[in-house]
């Protein structure tokens, strides 16, 4: 579109554009060129027998697999319980830690976004339960924090075996989500160091306050960044395993089991790798969805400092 | 290390109110850390269980497990921890570890780097399919690609060698690669467009312009890609057998057997170890995130 | 290349590099690797001969199996052992990727539960040729040791050490509480009013350990001379559900009564280490464990404190409800390149005297007579309680059932814990729905696994 009005009106720079099209084309490709050759040399042949498997009975174990055409997909939503509470764990978990754990970040990193004594030691602090991360010793430790006799319950008064109680074991893994807010909030931080600190010196000089400028300049110059923590949190969020794994392994009455959870039992412990095959692109489909949404909408909300197609 | 005198940055202090000046600052000053410090305890009170834990007997791990201070100090669990397995002692996991991470991080920020710029500032036609195609791949979850991915390196014969985990990374990782895009497009385009009427190519445009400015971006991704890499252990699980080979996160999870007897002091004291170069790296990395843009070059 | 998997993600290799000009430059020579074994590339100088093996344990057991590796390869400098362990899930994960990959090691650590599954699917060779060709010598190893790695009449994994559940009771607790220790032929009347007199005298939990545990399922059937599964895998083994309800009616009058830890507390306990059971802290007066749990208890539990080991309660009239289980096995893999030698280390490994003065029963009581005499003086007091243990059950105990059938694990996942167990002790079912649910819901998984 531009490049037909501008076109128009110069000529001289038609000749131009067009060699920088042309240019563009060869220049793009060669800068994408190390991701095109992993891509095609590593990641395209397993997903796409990934995708075949999904139409197989395989069990890993057993050589002769047979094609059972779309029985993996009729099963799921037709004959297994299980899936379907797996899918139900998953969308509340992700409508809610999602949310959160954004809300949380970006609340502290515009906290830590100072050059205050101690500021380092501070973001330190804050991003250390994202380091813990899933090891068995950490798993003991939250069994611990939630246990009956544990650390919540002797600061609330309350008597509750969080991790077995089906109404709030969901709710533990959600606050630990929550808890790790680290990496969301480092990505905060790194946009806020990026906004030119200029703007905010003229705003300042315009009398704005601080909740004026948070609100016309930090935010609307963030967006990209929010833009990018939603659709990451969005993706990561529905493939939600490793807590699940080491902590609830899925119980009480299969409120903790994560989408990925169910299929990793699916896959390596039931040995049913074309169910999980299945499984796996059905929640591709779900997460690809969203995100095109997340994407559509992206153009009402997101500013970025340069203009784009 | 940074001292609050340096003016230019105090006085843009987003914070910074503009009317009564140095009272209401020191108050508010106070409150900020009272505030920050009580919460950043009940962040690290992870951290400190394990560390706590590391130092306690066999007896204390199991009958005094909550105490944030062991009854009796030990250092038995680091010494048998570090033993490691039948001759093979930590020295060779950290040995590993270095390895693979330092590799596998360098590769990673370097190319996502490079790729980043070409979607986020190049326009060359399949642009939006390879952008959605690298997108995608983050979604499919990776237990259904091991198996195949494993026929295909096993194919190649590279069991036990380190280039199923280094090789896919000279691709970057999508991960950081839409990161970095999303810093690259909340740079004006004036500075690219001046450089490109001074007869730059995009090459030097990269290097010159954008590179300097996405340094925040590049840092972050570096303590994420090197802490992901570091705790990483399914990708060595699979590939790395022997276990000369193994990685600090693999052979944590040696450890541990729930049908029999577990040495937990020693898992406690390795973890504690293990978070060390992670924090070490954070700390060292976060502290150029103070420098953003406008130390760096780029003017109004 | 045995399996189909292999030759799709071959022929989609192919169809790859075809279409892109962006292979990998290594990609040319992969199908002359594909020829040897790509483990340990820097092994073949010499003639050496090398042999691989797999296990899942803790740090103990890698040292000391490590050390008895070390020993075997002195008395045979022509062989090279290549050894991988990690722990439990990750072995799976690493086996069944393997298998996928046909790149088993000649020698896996193997288990009970899934021995059936990997030599239906023809990954485990029979060990008959060898017992017969003396490679394998089981002269002085009972025939109930090794029947648990039978199937169909052939041997495929060789027991490593005998295990059996028992009721741990803390002894200065019985003598506080001013009660006896039950008698072994005790019947799960008698447990209910021995754990509930522990808990009123006490005030603490009469019994941490979760009863609803599939392993007690096992054993009631077990006890009455039946078993939970029928000949060939496609449906439960009994026809008779009341003493189930029977027993699970008692578990739930246990949990009502505070006698045992709540639902919530046992579903939060699940699956983790004997460390976590109650017992431990001195919270519950007992719990259950398999025997040789009983070392990691008594660690973890500390100095000072005494354990009495019983043997598992039955239903009224039953028969015992133990039987001797192999703790694990060692299984050459039907992908070896050197299954004679294979044979030959796991023959050492069960009857070598030095070789298993280092194992010291890690593994569970060994099953050679001789090496069981030999470390009898080395024991310390869980080892020794251990042995005892074994010793005092193995005239009484039930004949060992067929190994788990291919469908259990997915019985056990699927149905067993989410719509079963779970929903009737968190009182969203009774005692004869959830029996009920079971029946109809693990024959349904069964008869579909069978037809597979």
């Amino acid at each position: 579109m531009r490049e037909a009005i501008s076109a128009r009106t110069q000529p001289q720079a038609v000749r131009k554009r067009k060699r920088s099209l042309r240019h563009d084309n060869l220049m793009g490709y060669l800068f994408i060129s190390p991701w095109l050759i992993a891509f095609f040399a590593f990641t395209l042949l397993p997903i796409a027998a990934s995708f075949l498997l999904a139409f197989t009975n395989y069990d890993v174990l057993n050589p002769n697999w047979k094609w059972v055409g779309l029985a993996n997909f009729e099963r799921m939503f037709m004959q297994d319980p299980r899936y379907l509470k797996s899918l139900q764990a998953t969308f509340f978990y992700a409508f809610i830690a999602i949310p959160l754990r954004l809300v949380f970040a970006l609340a502290v990193a515009m906290l830590l976004n100072t050059n205050r004594r101690g500021v380092s030691g501070y973001r330190a602090a804050y991003y250390a339960p994202s380091i813990v991360g899933g090891s068995v010793a950490v798993a003991v430790m939250w069994r611990q924090i939630f246990g009956a006799d544990g650390l919540v319950n002797a600061v609330l008064g309350t008597d509750i075996a969080w991790l077995g109680n089906p109404n709030t074991a969901i709710w533990t893994l959600i606050i630990l989500a929550v808890w790790q807010f680290g990496s969301p909030m480092l990505i905060f931080l790194a946009g806020l160091k990026q906004i030119p600190r200029e703007f905010y010196e003229a705003a300042a000089i315009d009398g704005a306050n601080s909740w004026q400028q948070f609100w016309r300049i930090t935010l609307p110059l963030l967006t990209p960044i929010i833009f990018f923590n939603l659709v990451m949190q969005l993706i990561s969020g529905f493939m939600v395993f490793t807590q699940a794994f080491i902590i609830t392994g899925g119980a009480p009455l299969d409120t903790t089991l994560f989408y990925a959870l169910y299929l990793y039992q699916r896959a390596f412990v039931s040995l049913q790798m074309g169910y999980a095959s299945a499984m796996a692109w059905v929640l591709l489909a779900l997460i690809a969805i969203m995100t095109a949404l997340v994407f559509r909408s992206s153009s009402y909300w997101v500013f970025y400092g340069s203009q784009e197609d | 290390m940074r001292t609050a005198t340096t003016s230019p940055s105090e006085r843009a202090m987003v914070h910074a109110p503009p009317r009564p000046l140095t009272h209401n600052k020191g108050v508010r000053t106070v409150f900020y850390h009272l505030m920050v410090a009580a919460s950043a305890l009940v962040m690290l009170y992870p951290i400190l269980w394990l560390f706590a834990s590391s130092f306690k007997s066999r007896a204390e791990i199991w009958t005094n497990v909550s105490a944030l201070v062991p009854q009796e100090f030990t250092l038995m669990n680091y010494v048998n921890g570090w033993k490691g397995f039948g001759g093979i002692t930590f020295a060779t996991f950290y040995a590993n570890s270095f390895f693979y991470t330092g590799v596998a991080t360098v590769l990673t920020v370097t190319a996502s780097a490079i790729v980043a710029y070409g979607f986020a500032r190049i326009q060359f036609t399949g642009r939006r399919f390879w952008f959605a195609t690298m997108l995608t791949t983050l979604m499919l979850p990776v237990q259904v690609q091991i198996i195949p991915q494993y026929i295909v390196f096993s194919q190649l014969g590279w069991i036990n060698t380190f280039y199923p985990l280094l090789l896919p990374r000279i691709g970057g990782q999508a991960f950081f690669i839409f990161m970095i895009m999303q810093f690259i497009r909340g740079i004006p385009k004036d500075l690219d467009e001046a450089a490109e009427m001074d007869g730059c190519g995009k090459g030097s445009i990269f290097f010159r312009i954008i590179l300097p400015q996405i340094a925040p971006a590049m840092i972050t991704a570096a303590i994420f890609a090197f802490y992901w890499t570091w705790e990483d252990f399914l990708t060595p699980l699979i590939y790395l057998n022997a276990p000369r080979l193994y990685t600090v996160s693999l052979a944590l999870r040696a450890f541990a057997d729930p049908s029999g007897t577990t040495d937990w002091g020693a898992i406690f004291a390795m973890s504690s170890l293990s978070l060390a170069p992670v924090f070490v790296i954070f700390i060292l990395f976060q502290r150029f995130l103070v420098e953003g843009i406008s130390t760096t070059g780029l003017k109004g | 290349m045995r399996s189909r998997l292999s030759v799709l993600v071959m022929l989609l290799m192919v169809v790859a590099l075809v279409m892109s000009a962006c292979a990998p430059a290594a990609a040319p020579g992969a199908a002359p690797a594909a020829e040897g074994d790509s483990a340990a590339p820097a092994a073949d100088s010499g003639q050496k001969i090398e042999l691989r093996i797999a296990w899942w344990g803790s740090q103990n057991r890698h040292d000391r199996t490590i050390a008895v590796i070390e020993q075997f390869e002195q008395l045979h400098p022509n062989i090279d052992v290549v050894y991988e362990f990690s722990g439990w899930d990750d072995h799976w994960t690493k086996m069944t990727t393997q298998a996928a990959g046909g790149n088993l090691p000649d020698i896996m650590q193997q288990d009970y539960a899934r021995l059936e599954e990997w030599v239906s699917r023809g990954l485990l060779l029979p060990l008959d040729e060898y017992v017969a060709d003396g490679t394998l010598n089981f002269a002085n190893v009972s025939d109930t040791a090794l029947a648990g790695g039978r199937l169909d009449g052939k041997l495929y994994g060789v027991n490593l050490g005998t295990n059996s559940m028992t009721v741990v009771i803390d002894a200065d607790k019985l003598a506080e509480a001013g009660m006896e220790a039950p008698k072994p032929d005790w019947t799960f009347a008698e447990f209910e009013q021995f754990v509930t007199a522990l808990h009123d005298k006490l005030g603490i939990y009469g019994f941490a350990g979760t009863l609803e545990n599939e392993q007690l399922w096992k054993n009631i059937y077990l006890s009455l001379g039946e078993w939970v599964y029928n000949e060939d895998g496609s449906a439960l083994g009994y026809e008779d559900d009341q003493p189930l309800i029977d027993y699970l009616s008692m578990v739930k009058r246990l949990q009502d009564a505070g006698v045992t830890p709540s639902a919530e507390e046992r579903i939060a306990m699940r699956g983790k280490g004997v460390e976590d059971d109650k017992i431990v802290t001195g919270a519950a007066a007992a719990t259950y464990v398999w025997s040789n749990q009983i070392v990691a208890l008594a660690n973890a539990a500390g100095e000072g404190r005494n354990f009495i080991l019983v043997p598992m309660p039955r239903p009224a009239g039953g028969a015992s409800a133990n039987y001797l289980k192999p703790s694990m096995f060692f299984s050459i893999t039907s992908q070896a390149r050197q299954p004679k030698e294979a044979a030959m280390f796991i023959d050492f490994f069960t009857n070598n005297v030095e070789a298993n003065t280092v194992l010291m029963a890690e593994r569970g009581v060994p099953v050679s007579s001789e090496v069981r005499t030999a470390l009898e003086p080395m024991l310390n007091t869980p080892q020794k309680q251990m042995f005892d243990y074994i010793a005092s059950i193995e005239s009484s105990v039930s004949p060992i059932p067929r190994p788990d059938v291919a469908g259990h694990a997915n019985v056990i996942n699927n149905v067993y814990w989410p719509l079963v167990m779970d929903p009737l002790f968190l009182g969203q079912q009774s005692v004869e729905d959830a029996v009920k649910v079971l029946r109809e819901q693990a024959n349904a998984v069964l008869s579909e696994t069978a037809s597979q």
